[in-house]
């Protein structure tokens, strides 16, 4: 999962790393819970690019705190909604460095990289401004890494940045972090320091070992929504456009995935990506139902597409469960198109002819009718 | 790194043969051509499943059979254990379908598997073929057509449907690996540069990608620095995926400019990769060319 900002902060903080004061607000408020001002305003969003997208602003007085919150919640950024912001104190006359760790794939170890300059996106800095060095994965050598990696800056930004990579390397390993980017740090001229922004992405294969994270799905529509469905149901479910007109029941994550692309690029409109797994519904119609309800809310949704490439699946029996599931959730009335390949075609092909539903060999041919049930459209 | 390259001699054990997926690729495997040699299998009543004859350990069953492969298909967070056993029995290559590993098992597993020597497919891999001659793990059958186009891809799915694709329209492949979709993988595309360069069979590569990490890039930057002469293709998902979701896969994860389809793109085509949109195109151009 790629934290909010507000809930990287408050995981770092139980790991030793600090924040300035602040708090989170979904709604307007007339400053009973708000830290000392002035503040800073920030969008909870995980997308990158906040600052430059006007979505994180400064406030002197609690009623423009109130009015900054009420103009950012809502507010869409890559197909996301806002929903909550980040009331912090700002940090007066402080330098700003950077710090971050991060998985390096190709050397099975952790990267560390150090700045003396943050604030910045570090694509933006000169490559000799970045230090950096990979380590094992294992919490005494990267604390070392750290600390040796950050005796090579002067004064007050040296002493900041040992302390926080120190706290960073347990951070990482106990929290089993795939990336933790302190940017900016915020350096005092004691060496005194506080974390001014967080991106924090944390596995999600670890979550059932990591109870702490997995509380964070506790809100089922909350921030997480993808991860709290993937968590109940075993399957990957996320609205790619929340007025598309097309669902897809699809499995495979490359293919789902492939074939947004391609309908996106054929001027088509596609409500949402799914791997659901055929290989984990043994039998079971439930996890279907559950994914005809889901799309069943999206408010623009036309026609569903089936997708599915069988390579060790039984068509026939999902046929089946497909069809069985259509009639537990009547509500759910669009045109169903479908385009099967593989294993048990032709049992397939029966099931769904029977239940009224046209079977595609070919995927453009598929298309092509997905097209002709769309309103408005040629 | 051992070559991947494996035929009907090589001989491969199963760990986790009793579960449901062991069971029944255990038996698809074997009609394939694949030379099952031992399941490891916790000690239990039976002896042997679909004809394989079972062993309590890596240990045993390696001592018995001689095996130098093993599949593995135990629970994510059973794999690094299971691993840790196939190494210290002598395996030397090992083919991870599970999904899910936890990432941090993922880079302890990479580092063990390296210091050992040891090539490890995966995790979350749909396994590795060279077809009409014998398969690790699930590639399915009417996807494998023996040809001489070097196939990688991150994904199960979209790679079988190209490979379908490909075969209809007469191409086939030479070895066929799935690298997998977790962030930190055992072999990656840029590790397999020097194996297919000098594989006799294959004549060109194509590898099937998607959004996150810089497997890609990497890739790119190999194709350059082997001076790799074949043709090489590249098709990847995800062009369009949210920022910040993960896409079905743990590795398909963009966050601000890290993993974006932009940048895999322009990287290779710089190497001189031929990059193409869709699926159709893909097996339009590549049978025109090869």
């Amino acid at each position: 999962m790629y934290l909010l900002e507000h809930d990287a902060k408050q995981l770092l903080a139980r790991h030793g790393i600090p924040s300035p004061q602040g708090c989170l607000l979904t709604a307007p408020d007339a400053g009973s819970q708000l830290p000392p001002g002035p503040w800073v305003v920030k969008a909870q969003i995980t997308v990158g690019g906040r600052g430059k997208a006007g979505l994180i602003k400064k406030a002197v007085t609690a009623n423009e705190v109130a009015e900054t919150t009420a103009a950012i919640i809502g507010q869409q950024a890559k197909g996301r909604t806002v929903r909550a912001v980040r009331v912090e104190q700002q940090v007066q006359g402080a330098g700003e460095a950077y710090i971050s760790m991060l998985l390096d794939p190709a050397a099975a170890g952790v990267r560390i990289i150090m700045a003396a300059q943050g604030g910045m996106e570090i694509e933006a800095l000169p490559p000799n401004a970045l230090h950096m060095v990979t380590v094992a994965p294992e919490a005494a050598t990267l604390a070392a890494a750290a600390e040796k990696l950050a005796a090579s800056f002067d004064g007050a930004t040296g002493k900041a940045l040992a302390e926080a990579g120190r706290a960073m390397a347990d951070a990482f390993i106990t929290t089993e972090a795939l990336l933790i980017e302190i940017n900016p740090l915020f350096v005092h001229n004691d060496g005194s320091w506080v974390a001014g922004d967080a991106k924090f992405v944390t596995d999600d294969s670890a979550l059932p070992r990591q109870p702490e994270q997995h509380a964070l799905l506790a809100d089922s529509n909350g921030p997480y929504v993808e991860t709290a469905l993937k968590d109940t149901h075993g399957c990957d479910y996320v609205v790619v456009d929340p007025a598309g007109e097309i669902a897809l029941l699809t499995t495979g994550a490359g293919l789902s995935m492939m074939l947004i692309d391609e309908m996106r690029a054929a001027g088509l409109k596609p409500y949402n990506f799914l791997d659901i797994r055929t290989g984990g519904l043994r039998g079971e119609t439930r996890r279907l139902i559950s994914v005809l309800q889901w799309m069943h809310q999206g408010p623009n949704v036309q026609v569903m597409l089936i997708n599915v490439f069988a390579g060790i699946t039984d068509l026939g029996e999902f046929a089946r469960l497909l069809v069985s599931a259509l009639r537990d959730v009547p509500e759910f009335k669009v045109p169903v198109v479908a385009r099967l390949a593989g294993n048990g075609m032709e049992t397939a092909r029966t099931v769904l002819v029977e239940a009224g539903i046209t079977l595609h060999n070919d995927l453009d041919a598929a298309l092509a009718e997905v097209r002709g049930h769309l309103k408005g459209r040629k | 790194m051992i070559s991947p390259r494996i035929d009907r001699s090589t001989r491969v054990i199963l760990q986790g043969i009793s579960g449901r997926a062991g069971r029944l690729h255990s038996r698809l495997m074997r009609e394939y051509g694949t030379n099952i040699v031992a399941g490891v299998s916790p000690p239990k009543d039976i002896n042997e499943i679909n004809g394989i004859p079972l062993f309590p350990d890596c240990a045993s069953a390696v001592k018995a059979t001689g095996a130098t492969v093993s599949v593995a298909l135990v629970g994510a967070y059973d794999l690094l254990e299971a691993m840790r056993e196939a190494v210290a029995a002598g395996i030397k290559m090992i083919v991870t379908p599970t999904e899910g590993m936890p990432v941090h098992d993922a880079l302890k597993a990479k580092r063990l598997t390296q210091q050992a020597g040891v090539l490890w497919i995966g995790g979350s891999t749909p396994g590795m073929a060279v077809a009409e001659v014998a398969k690790l793990g699930f590639l399915p059958d009417v996807s494998l057509k023996s040809g001489a186009l070097g196939l990688m891809s991150k994904s199960g799915t979209l790679s079988y449907e190209a490979g379908f694709r490909l075969a209809q329209g007469g191409i086939g492949t030479s070895v066929w690996i799935g690298v997998g979709g977790d962030p930190v993988k055992g072999v990656r595309y840029s590790d397999l540069v020097p194996f297919y360069a000098q594989d006799k069979q294959t004549r060109g590569v194509l590898i099937i990608g998607e959004i996150g990490g810089r497997d890609e890039e990497d890739f790119a930057d190999a194709l350059k620095t082997h001076a790799f002469a074949k043709p090489v293709f590249a098709l990847i998902a995800g062009r369009t995926a949210p920022e910040g979701v993960s896409m079905g896969h743990a590795g398909a994860l963009t966050y601000g400019n890290h993993g974006g389809y932009a940048s895999k793109r322009a990287a290779l085509e710089n190497a001189g990769v031929r990059v193409f949109s869709s699926l159709n195109e893909m097996a339009e151009k590549i049978a025109d060319v090869f």
